[in-house]
């Protein structure tokens, strides 16, 4: 398959007719890191959430576009099938289904055949990812999040990406409340996928983890819009300025109206 | 006398009962003609949330005997086993042994000479609380009697099968259990029916004895039409260190107003009960549990999941009630339900109703619809929205349906249940 390439053009969206995302446009191809940093509310889960397909986001004016296919028509389901995966700010705790048992569903259900993974192969593949994402073996037979701490939450949505291995994988947060060693496992276990088909689109508000995956852009969101765009030192230079910073050259060049 | 559209006074049903029942002993049929003098004084059951006028059971002709559907078949089946079609016992399988051993599994009809149905018919559940249990005592025309004596140590497994096909307008249902002292029983009871244009008045009342220091199971699953209308009573008394379980699966009818009630009678005696429930399009479901704590050292403990999907409404009332002078004893209840549609609707109504102060009771309930953040993770991970509804019913209502411990009766919950959910 060619590499994959995710177009988001022009994306407005609301939620119960409060504006949300105000033209957004983004692409991102296979081989990409793209990061996102932008202040609290400024609307990036809505945009994670509405490229996944959450039914509470309204998109009001845009496209957006997977491998030429148009997204917005998708279900989620379809969406994870053409090999989009979010890795959730919020994961959901599903009570009475193992972790296990929810993944192979997951695998079954995206592979394109139609046929099911042979349980042994299923196993294994288990048993490696959570080894290299040094994760107790005794997560897979836990109810799907219930009563994790949400370390081990964000870590159980790598395993799922890693399990899945998407085309395009956006990760809202994945690095809100992780020790430091807990940051790195998680960045293995992005990097591991890095190749031409795979593009990646970082959320995050911590430099931190940049340090590790490396992204080749970051964008900076201010009110559902990207105001600023550049190479991974844009990172360490919002983290010493902060956003006031952004804010007053917005102003200085007029790409926003002072509030 | 077999059809009876029209029956407007108490001497043509005395009438009808005379001729269908005057070979009863007197005892039995001077309790059904009672019953019909009842019949005509008394309402229809009054259920707060399940109003019964709009049902039009006044329509139902009641009065039809079913027609037979099959002769006594007599088959060794290896264990005990009960078939009943429109009321007629076609299936009978009691192994030599048992009988050698005293045990007596019959239907009601015949057992009607055994002193302990004459007993315990009726000893438990009122036969002129309504109308319904007015028109079962007066006109019910069979059911199963099993007697098990003292002391049979290994488990004594009973199926009990109730059959309607759909020329029945009323089937009226009585059955009589009686565990002696220290034995195990552990009945599986099944209700069906063939679907039909008209509505099916479904009446069935079971009464049952757990003697000192005896273990019962009694698990029944109902997957009836939508055109039954289904009112079925269970009771049990419970001796001392005895211990009764109830494993309940509700599944079928348009209406269903289904009751359990365990009366702890001696110190020691327990109860556990595991209701599931699952509804759809537009079935009606009233449930009650009742745990009765007499004396004390008693114990009780009631469950219930439920999924109501389409426009099904579901009302589960669940009473913990403790006697003055029930020291120690320890009534816990929960009901849980969850809603997969907007337009489904469930009640959980939890009451503890406590007369003495050293005790332990607790109760939980919630009622709450399916967490559509849930569904959209799931999906987000490829699984269609049917899939993930599915994951999620399924880990709501494992733990309780794994804890039936018959077995055969499990698989049969979670078959129902994956039924329930494609529909
Ligand atoms: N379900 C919702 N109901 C109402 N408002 C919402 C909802 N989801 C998001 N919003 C609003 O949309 C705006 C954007 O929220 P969003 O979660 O996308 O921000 P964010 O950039 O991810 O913030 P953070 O950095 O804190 O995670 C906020 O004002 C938020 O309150
Ligand atoms: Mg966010």
């Amino acid at each position: 398959m060619a590499a994959p390439v995710l177009e988001i053009a022009d994306l407005h969206i609301q939620i119960d007719d409060k504006p949300i995302l105000d033209g957004l446009t983004l692409t991102v191809r296979g081989g990409e890191v793209h990061a996102i940093m932008g202040p609290n509310g400024t609307g990036k889960t809505s945009l994670a959430q509405t490229l996944m397909g959450h039914p509470r986001y309204a998109v009001t004016g845009g496209a957006v576009r997977l491998d030429g296919q148009d997204l917005l028509a998708m279900k989620p389901d379809q969406r994870a099938r053409q090999g989009l995966f979010l890795a959730m700010q919020y994961p959901s705790e599903i009570s009475g289904v193992t972790t296990a048992n929810f993944l192979r569903a997951a695998l079954n259900a995206c592979r394109a055949d139609g046929s099911n993974i042979p349980l042994k192969e299923f196993r294994d593949e288990l048993d490696r990812v959570m080894q290299f994402l040094e994760m107790d073996p005794k997560f897979a037979n836990r109810y799907l999040n219930e009563g994790f701490s949400g370390g081990e939450k964000k870590r159980n949505e790598i395993l799922q990406m890693l399990m899945l291995k998407p085309r395009i994988a956006i990760l809202d947060e994945i690095d809100s409340g992780l020790d430091i060693d807990a940051i790195k496992v998680v960045a293995k276990g992005v990097n591991s996928l890095k190749g031409p088909d795979f593009g990646a689109l970082v959320i995050t508000h911590y430099q931190r983890i940049l340090d590790y995956v490396e992204p080749d852009f970051v964008h900076i969101m201010v009110d559902g819009r990207i105001v600023k765009s550049g190479r991974a030192d844009l990172a360490e230079e919002l983290d010493k300025k902060g956003y006031e910073w952004v804010r007053s050259e917005l102003v200085r060049t007029g790409t926003v109206e002072e509030s | 006398m077999n059809s009876t559209a029209a029956i407007s006074s108490q001497t043509e049903l005395h009438a009808l009962i005379r001729d269908r029942f005057g070979h009863e002993p007197d005892w039995s049929l001077s309790r059904r003609l009672r019953a019909a003098t009842n019949w005509f004084a008394l309402d229809w059951p009054r259920l707060e949330r399940t109003p019964l006028q709009k049902r039009r059971l006044d329509a139902i002709a009641v009065y039809d005997q079913p027609p037979a559907d099959g002769e006594t078949q007599f088959i060794n089946t290896g264990g005990l086993e009960m078939h009943l079609h429109n009321n007629v016992p076609v299936v009978r399988s009691i192994p030599e042994p048992w009988i050698q051993r005293g045990v007596i599994f019959q239907s009601l009809r015949d057992a009607l000479d055994n002193s302990l149905v004459r007993q315990y018919l009726g000893s438990l559940l009122a036969e002129d609380s309504d109308k319904i249990a007015a028109l079962n005592a007066a006109l019910w025309q069979n059911g199963v009697f099993l007697y098990v004596p003292p002391g049979i140590s290994e488990t004594v497994e009973v199926v009990i099968q109730n059959y309607a096909t759909s020329e029945v307008q009323a089937l009226l249902s009585r059955n009589v259990v009686v565990v002696g002292a220290q034995s195990r029983v552990a009945i599986t009871e099944r209700w069906f029916n063939a679907g039909a244009a008209h509505k099916m008045l479904l009446a069935a009342n079971t009464e049952i004895i757990v003697e000192h220091g005896a273990e019962v199971q009694y698990g029944a699953i109902q997957q009836c039409e939508k055109n039954a209308e289904a009112f079925i009573h269970r009771a049990a008394s419970v001796a001392g260190d005895a211990r009764l379980d109830w494993h309940i699966g509700e599944f079928g009818a348009g209406l269903i107003v289904s009751s359990h009630q365990s009366h702890l009678n001696q110190a020691g005696a327990s109860t556990k009960s595991i209701t599931v429930f699952f509804g759809s399009g537009q079935q009606h479901q009233d449930y009650t549990g009742k745990s009765v704590h007499h004396a004390p050292h008693t114990t009780s403990d009631m469950t219930a999941r439920g999924v109501m999907k389409g426009k099904a409404r579901s009302i589960f009332t669940g009473v913990t009630q403790i006697d003055k002078g029930a020291r120690g004893s320890d009534g816990r209840q929960r009901e849980q339900t969850l809603m997969l549609t907007d337009d489904a609707r469930a009640d959980a109504i939890p009451s503890l109703v406590i007369d003495e102060q050293d005790v332990y009771a607790a109760h939980a309930a919630s009622a709450g619809p399916v967490d559509r953040t849930a569904i959209f993770y799931l999906t987000s991970r490829g699984l269609t929205e049917e899939e993930a509804t599915r994951l999620i019913v399924h880990g709501f209502l494992a733990p309780v349906i794994d804890a039936i411990s018959q077995s055969a009766l499990r698989d049969e919950v979670w078959q129902a249940v994956e039924r329930k959910i494609r529909e």
